[in-house]
């Protein structure tokens, strides 16, 4: 901050002079700007304007009093969700999620970028990185219902282990499976589309590099190691700033399809309560409140982790 | 797709009609609806019932439809909408958003609307009762839509009965033992009784057949407490539990979709279900109309009584579900009266037969002794049509006057004994129905919290009866729901339980 400030004075001097240098500016750029307007009305209307919105998570809303008529309520909602014993426990399951899914999931597009750097036959590699993506683009109702085939009670999968093992496990009616399931599909929809922004990463990698490491005498897995890894670290470590800032964020609509009675414990989430408080029982200034709850721990992360990867040495998102 | 073309049109028409509005044209009314999902799509253009309805009731109508499934998502975001449609089908009328949009003001006062037997006879020949316990702070917001009761009950398949040797009515909870028992032992890969993912409905029957209250109950001290708490909500889980046991449930019951329920027993998988009476005769019919019966399959069960002697039953409601509400953005002050002469007109004689019985010719036909019937040559015919034309504009049904149809039906030969004795049973159960003393009441915690806290008790039943908990769990259960917010929910409704009665 300090260094940046210092920055714009040596170039645009204090005060009235800079404000000055930038009206000349703009008046002598006029015509970019021009083109900017357009985007910067986008922002302002679509982006900014809504968050005022925000104002209803301190009133007790209904619709047709609108947000100016509704009642003034402060942190009466923050209070309420405070006081709810159970509250710790969606954090809870909020938090193991997110973990579960930053430790298994996160490595798993960069180990398949990985491999199919490694491939030598391009057009193999083309077909097969487009199968990859098909996943991505298939509804999660439709991969809940193929998990419901193969893992449910008359699925194959649950048969082929009841042979094997001598009893079934109940993979979709124990809060035992219910985290694994989650992951193993988040893993098998979108790992393929993960790939994309990495091996975009690692086009950029220097070849020269790896001929001067045959040279050297380096194997496949010590050019893995020493050169095409170190390429794409810091887009890693972007990734993982970006991952940082929806650690709350574990999204509705797969746990409420996968949850049943007998795994309800371990599927309820903030992001399903919110659900249930906003969509289903109408309270949108409750849910609201819990919403900026968790925007503003996402951001607090994201700055945080930000600040971490400067502190290691990398750029980091800004 | 072709709904939403159609509702387009619909829309350019209501524009087009808004824009050049002679004094002849027809006034238009929009209404939210849910819709139940049918193997033909539903028609709106053209729909020879839709345009009946338009036609004898002197309306244009705008259907809004949304799919039960979600239907109380899009429930609430029209309540938030800035343009709802005039009339919004609410299923359930004490819904703490209704409440409180209620009194924000989001709802046309009707309660002179009811009070006025000369403008509006069928609306003021409704309950008083239900009207006055669905008001809000003394003001009738909405026209309840009637449904039978109580409608809870059991009902079994008599000729697998028979074949495992019970043979006699069911009057007492160990008849019913004994036939979920012998049901039970039928095969090795059948089940005795038909239980899904919905298991509050087959819960209340039997708990509260056992002597458990309705939802909460009151002590002799005159104070609340919750179902759960009662020895009958135990004995009742404990019968389940039993059967689960013995082999008489289906061990994933609580992962088969609510959609296959009919078919399990329509595939003869399982025998006995706790659930609406009224399905006992669809069964039937299905079963006639499918599988070539000719005989009765199904009985419904009447009174049962408990070791003292003593009969309680689960009334699957309180005589209605749900309510029409008027909504006060969508319609003018001087429109409101002819909003509120078509709702008049949906509970006529006329307008209760179209809405719940479609057309001569179409649907159905007149017998000799004038009454409604589906010729059997015409049944595949006829039921195509009512899903096409009509089945779901039976939700505008309100039936606040009771049934004024003409001509009545006349039923299917072998469901007409077991329609009869569902009118019957009806009549003959309600005495026995234990009501919910906090039906109407308001509690803090339940509005805020009740989406968390009631599937700590309805989850953990679930576990307790598929053995995976046992009695200590089911009381850990109960003390986590409790702690969590359960025990000043009680707190609050004794509250206003006892502020509405002494």
């Amino acid at each position: 901050m300090t260094t940046k400030a210092a920055e714009k004075k040596a170039v645009y001097g204090t005060g009235k002079n800079y404000w000055g240098h930038l009206r000349s500016e703009v008046k002598r750029d006029r015509y970019l700007y021009l083109l900017l307007l357009p985007g910067f009305i986008y922002f302002i209307v679509f982006k900014y304007l809504p968050m005022f919105g925000i104002v209803i998570a301190f009133e007790n809303y209904v619709p047709v009093s609108g947000v100016f008529g509704s009642q003034w309520v402060g942190f009466k909602w923050f209070e309420s969700f405070f006081k709810f014993p159970a509250w710790t426990g969606y954090l809870a399951n909020t938090l193991i999620l997110s973990l579960m899914n930053i430790i298994f999931f996160f490595p798993a597009p960069i180990i398949l970028a990985l491999l199919l750097n490694e491939m030598m036959n391009l057009r193999y590699k083309k077909l097969l990185q487009t199968l990859l993506y098909v996943p991505h683009f298939i509804s999660i109702v439709i991969v809940v219902s193929i998990t419901f085939v193969m893992f449910g009670p008359s699925g194959i999968v649950y048969k082929l282990t009841a042979q094997l093992l001598g009893h079934p496990i109940n993979y979709m009616g124990s809060p035992d499976t219910f985290r694994w399931m989650i992951i193993g599909q988040t893993i098998w929809k979108e790992t393929g589309w993960g790939t994309i922004i990495f091996l975009a990463a690692l086009t950029n990698v220097d070849t020269q590099l790896y001929e001067a490491a045959m040279v050297d005498g380096a194997g496949r897995l010590r050019r893995l190691w020493h050169i095409t890894l170190p390429a794409i670290r810091s887009t890693i470590v972007l990734m993982l700033i970006l991952r940082m800032g929806s650690v709350l964020d574990t999204g509705y609509d797969h746990l409420i399809l996968m949850a049943n009675p007998l795994n309800r414990k371990v599927s309820q989430t903030l992001d399903v309560f919110v659900y249930q408080q906003g969509i289903q029982s109408g309270q949108f200034s409750y849910a609201s409140a819990i919403g900026l709850m968790k925007s503003i721990v996402s951001v607090t992360l994201v700055l945080l982790s930000n600040k971490v990867a400067h502190l290691m040495g990398e750029q980091g998102l800004y | 797709m072709k709904k939403l073309v159609s509702l387009v049109l619909a829309l350019v028409l209501a524009l087009s009609m808004m824009s050049f509005a002679a004094a002849e044209d027809p006034f238009v009314i929009s209404v939210l609806l849910p819709e139940f999902p049918a193997d033909i799509d539903f028609v709106m253009e053209d729909n020879p019932v839709l345009n009946k309805i338009q036609e004898l009731s002197g309306v244009k109508l705008d259907i809004h439809w949304g799919p039960n499934s979600t239907y109380a998502e899009i429930f609430s975001t029209t309540l938030a909408d800035a343009n709802p449609p005039m009339l919004v089908s609410a299923t359930n009328a004490r819904d703490p958003q209704v409440i409180n949009s209620a009194k924000a003001g989001a709802f046309w006062d009707l309660t002179s609307f009811v009070n006025d037997p000369e403008n509006y006879p069928y609306l003021s020949a409704g309950n008083q009762n239900i009207y006055k316990s669905i008001s809000v702070e003394d003001k009738l917001y909405g026209i309840y839509r009637s449904r039978a009761f109580p409608r809870g009950g059991i009902y079994y398949r008599l000729d697998i009965a028979k074949e495992v040797g019970f043979d006699k009515e069911v009057k007492t909870i160990d008849d019913l033992t004994e036939l979920a028992e012998k049901l039970a032992g039928y095969s090795a890969d059948t089940y005795a009784l038909n239980m899904c993912s919905y298991t509050a409905g087959t819960i209340n029957v039997i708990t509260v057949a056992m002597g458990a209250p309705n939802t909460w109950g009151v002590d002799a001290d005159g104070n609340i407490y919750p179902a759960h708490k009662s020895e009958g909500y135990k004995k009742g889980l404990d019968w389940l539990r039993h059967l689960y046991e013995i082999g008489g449930i289906d061990p994933n019951f609580a992962q088969i979709s609510t959609s296959d329920w009919d078919t399990i027993e329509r595939n003869n998988k399982a025998f006995m279900r706790f659930d609406c009476l009224d399905n006992a005769h669809r069964q039937q019919e299905w079963f006639e109309n499918n599988a070539g019966a000719t005989t009765q399959l199904f009985q419904t069960v009447g009174p049962v009584a408990k070791e003292d002697g003593s009969i309680t039953v689960w009334p699957q409601n309180e005589g209605f579900v749900g309510e029409i509400l008027v909504m006060k953005n969508a319609v003018k002050e001087e429109d409101l009266p002819k909003v509120m002469k078509f709702l008049d007109w949906c509970n006529s004689p006329e307008g209760q037969t179209i809405i719940n019985a479609g057309l001569e010719g179409l649907t159905y036909d007149v017998d000799e002794e004038g009454f409604r019937y589906v010729p059997e040559e015409k049944s595949d015919e006829y039921s195509k049509n009512s899903q096409m034309y009509h089945n779901n504009v039976n939700q505008l049904g309100m039936g606040v006057p009771g049934n004024l149809e003409t001509p009545k039906a006349r039923v299917n030969r072998g469901a007409t004994e077991l329609r009869q004795r569902y009118e019957d049973l009806n009549v003959e159960l309600a005495p026995y129905a234990v009501l919910n003393p906090c039906a109407g009441l308001a509690s803090e915690t339940q509005v805020n919290f009740g989406a968390q806290l009631d599937p700590i008790i309805s989850d953990a039943a679930v576990q307790y009866i598929a053995g995976l908990i046992d009695e200590a769990g089911l009381q850990a259960a109960w003390d986590e729901w409790a702690a969590m917010g359960g025990d000043q929910m009680t707190a609050e409704y004794n509250e206003a339980y006892h502020a509405a009665h002494d």
